[in-house]
């Protein structure tokens, strides 16, 4: 087996990929893309590996992969040995899936915002940061339940998932995008707990929490 | 009805359930942003969110259960003080002047976190407030002006039950009591409390989740179809150069508090603990290795190493030694002392600060030395930091705090009884070759010290690596000599006779000079040297300090030159 990571250092969708190979203690190589500012996603070499022109891209040996929430659920379905990161459950694949798709949803209110204010993006700001506060209500509110019912994670499992990795970093990073999490405590204290993880790994702008009680 | 940044109201800024140990909950009351934490001892902090240092957010920062440390560069704050125990950027330093963020008054109360703007009114509980189970609703935040929030609550008021309109932003019908949290101009969080906890808890929190979204979402169209409220301006005082910049020297400070004794108890034979609270809040923060004077009720003065660990700061704990060769100072603690006396004590000074970036810390102790060790341990131990302390005791039953030393989860080994010959065979083996960034810290008698500051320095430790702190000076001073000393920002040249001390010329001279142990110990009275020799006779500077010849004792050290000239 041999990963290779075409990565860009300061991409949120790259780091999901990084943090889960971190936690799943995998050995891969990196191919920096030059994505701000050499553009090197649009560049003819890198659509050939994906024609949708979008990071990141993984190579496992023969195979090509791009999406960030497909090679989550890949790595997991492969490498995971636990079972537990993607569980081969109906309800619990669909319930991981429904988690990718608001991580989508993330990126393109969160990171969009991100990307204008610190990239120069020519996107609407304002409409981009709406967006996002309204994603974080309904994940703040679905947290803060979750606590009440013992559910400290997205989905329903005892434990985090690949739902949890793509949400995570483009949450964690809204304050670049000039989105505060004041208003969603439940939220806040949900991103502690990610960072506890066994194996979390950090990026620039993603700071390490400190141990819990029960680990001091 | 106009906010104000002066209004005195306590108003709830978070539920107790938004404070986990570990966490740091990020609020704002009135335009001010607040970092809030909960120490591993359960009381709650709330801060100005906002290093004294380059501004960053507390609320990014790591609670460490008895400190909280700022993500940025490290700089680290005492549980209820707010006041800084470390600076990475001067590791071998104290912190020693009054760097103290900025604290707003606090209480948890009906399963809220109350506080307010300033201290102009004493926390009231609201109007019924006791003798209930108080259950919070889920806080639910909107982009709307505080009044219209309230005034949009009132309206929920069922027809049979007129709305109770209660001091304070606050509405009240039958059991139901809704708090609006002004955040901001523009926005407020609104806090609900059930007088009585309901049968179905989830069932009747999601009720009134659903219930409180719908008026949020019609009070944020109504806010969006009228021009925002300018939001609150908030003064940020600056950060006085004074306080960003380190001291040369740990000035003392000179002030005294009283303190109450609460427990006095036999730690182990012949040492007696002593708590030390505060009658009214909190103590002074301290760093570990600090010590306080401890004036005593015939008149002397005792330094006495703190115990504690960080943000312990509602008592301070002191081992006394009963020593038969008591000058009288222990003796008088020891024998007249009782609980529920009061005392005096000074601020903690600290002259044996501990460097928190070492790779490998050793703590060696000998008898009663333990006591500023063991804050050390407990600080490092929080922290998570590697560090082995040894502790040396004539037998058993001599060995202090011994159960707080087992409750620690690093490397602790009890010498137990050796004989002389192998002290120092054990000592060299505890703290082998030096290499990088590695520290030795020892407190014990004259005699230990010195075999620790020997055998370290044979083995390839610097004398930067090896910190000590004399309890006091064995040493035998010679007076003999006479010199004059020029004080140089006094305008004043004196003569010191022999059998006078340097310091005892200047009192006579009408100077106020600072002193503590007046031995040699204790480093108060450190004086800058500007021309002259010096010949040192204290215990407090160690070798390659002395031979800088830029500072010393006016206590006991004298001049080796006819003339010394002093930056006094």
């Amino acid at each position: 087996m041999a990963i290779t990571l075409y990565d860009f250092e300061l991409s949120g969708n790259c780091y999901k990929l990084r943090l889960l190979m971190s936690i799943l203690k995998l050995r891969y190589d990196i191919v920096p893309v030059d994505f701000y500012p050499g553009r090197q996603h649009k560049a003819d070499w890198f659509l050939r590996l994906n024609p949708f022109g979008q990071l990141p891209v993984l190579k496992d040996d023969d195979l090509t992969l791009s999406d960030s929430g497909a090679i989550l659920a890949y790595l997991a379905r492969k490498y995971d040995d636990t079972g537990l990161w993607f569980p081969d459950d109906p309800a619990i694949t669909a319930e991981v899936l429904r988690w990718h798709a608001v991580a989508d949803d993330i990126t393109s209110t969160a990171s969009a915002a991100r990307l204008a204010l610190g990239f120069f993006y020519d996107f609407d700001v304002a409409k981009a940061q709406k967006g996002a506060h309204r994603i974080f209500r309904l994940m703040d509110e679905h947290l803060w339940f979750g606590e009440r019912e013992g559910r400290d994670w997205l989905c329903g499992p005892a434990h985090p998932t690949t739902a949890d990795i793509a949400c995570f970093p483009y949450v964690m990073l809204s304050e670049e995008g000039g989105i505060s999490r004041q208003d969603y405590p439940a939220l806040r204290r949900w991103t502690d707990r990610v960072r506890r993880i066994p194996g979390f790994t950090v990026m620039s702008g993603v700071f390490p929490a400190g141990r819990a009680l029960e680990e001091a | 009805m106009t906010l104000s940044l002066s209004d005195p109201t306590w108003y709830p800024i978070a539920s107790s359930e938004d404070l986990p140990y570990r966490h740091v909950y990020q609020g704002q009351l009135l335009g001010r942003e607040l970092a809030v934490w909960r120490a591993d001892d359960g009381n709650v902090n709330v801060w100005e969110n906002r290093c004294l240092h380059r501004g960053v957010r507390l609320s990014i920062g790591i609670n460490e259960g008895g400190e909280l440390k700022c993500q940025y560069h490290g700089w680290r704050y005492a549980n209820r003080s707010a006041g800084c125990t470390y600076i990475p950027a001067h590791p071998a330093d104290a912190p020693a002047r009054r760097i103290q963020n900025r604290t707003y008054p606090v209480r948890e109360a009906y399963g809220l976190i109350w506080s307010s703007a300033n201290d102009q009114q004493a926390f009231r509980p609201f109007a019924g407030a006791e003798g209930h189970d108080w259950f919070a609703l889920r806080p639910m935040p909107v982009n709307a002006a505080p009044e219209d929030v309230l005034a949009a609550l009132v309206g929920l008021a069922p027809d049979d039950q007129p709305a109770d309109l209660l001091p304070g932003l606050a509405v009240r019908f039958g059991g139901t009591y809704y708090f609006v949290q002004p955040v901001d101009a523009g926005r407020a969080v609104i806090r609900g409390l059930l007088r009585e906890r309901p049968a179905d808890p989830v069932a009747a929190l999601r009720h009134y989740n659903e219930l409180l979204s719908k008026l949020r979402d019609r009070l944020e169209r109504s806010a969006s179809r009228k021009p925002a409220p300018e939001p609150l301006q908030p003064a940020y005082d600056k950060v006085s150069a004074d306080l960003a910049t380190m001291p040369d020297i740990a000035i003392p400070r000179g002030n005294t508090v009283t303190v109450v004794v609460k427990r006095k108890w036999t730690s182990a034979d012949g040492v007696i603990g002593f708590e030390l609270a505060a009658r009214d809040g909190h103590l002074p923060t301290f760093q570990p290795g600090a010590h306080i004077d401890l004036h005593l009720p015939n008149g002397m003065t005792r330094q006495y190493s703190i115990t504690n660990g960080p943000g312990e700061l509602m008592s301070y704990i002191i081992g006394v030694k009963q020593e038969s060769a008591s000058k009288g100072g222990s003796k008088v603690l020891v024998e007249t002392v009782r609980e529920g006396d009061l005392l005096s004590i000074s601020e903690p000074r600290n002259n044996f600060p501990l460097r928190r970036d070492a790779t490998r810390t050793v703590l060696i102790a000998g008898g009663i030395g333990i006591t500023p060790l063991l804050s050390m341990a407990r600080f490092l131990d929080k922290s998570a930091l590697p560090y082995e302390l040894h502790y040396f005791t004539r037998a058993g039953e001599t060995t202090a705090f011994r159960s707080e030393l087992e409750a620690l989860h690093g490397k602790v080994i009890f010498h137990t009884g050796l004989p002389r010959s192998e002290i120092g065979t054990t000592i060299a083996a505890a703290l082998g070759q030096w290499s990088m960034a590695q520290h030795v810290y020892v407190c014990g008698p004259g005699p230990m010290l010195e075999t620790v500051r020997a055998t370290a320095t044979a083995q390839g430790w610097p004398d930067e690596s090896i910190h000590f702190e004399y309890f006091k000076n064995d040493k035998i001073i010679d007076s003999s000599s006479s010199f004059d000393v020029e004080l140089a920002r006094s305008a004043m040249t004196l003569h010191v006779p022999s059998g006078k001390s340097i310091m005892e010329v200047m009192r006579e001279a009408g100077l106020t000079v600072p002193s503590s142990c007046e031995q040699g110990a204790c480093g108060t009275c450190l004086t800058t040297v500007i021309e002259g020799e010096v010949d040192h006779q204290d215990v407090y500077l160690n070798d390659s300090e002395k031979r800088a010849n830029s500072c010393m004792m006016t206590c006991v050290s004298r001049a080796k030159s006819a003339r010394l000239v002093l930056d006094i």
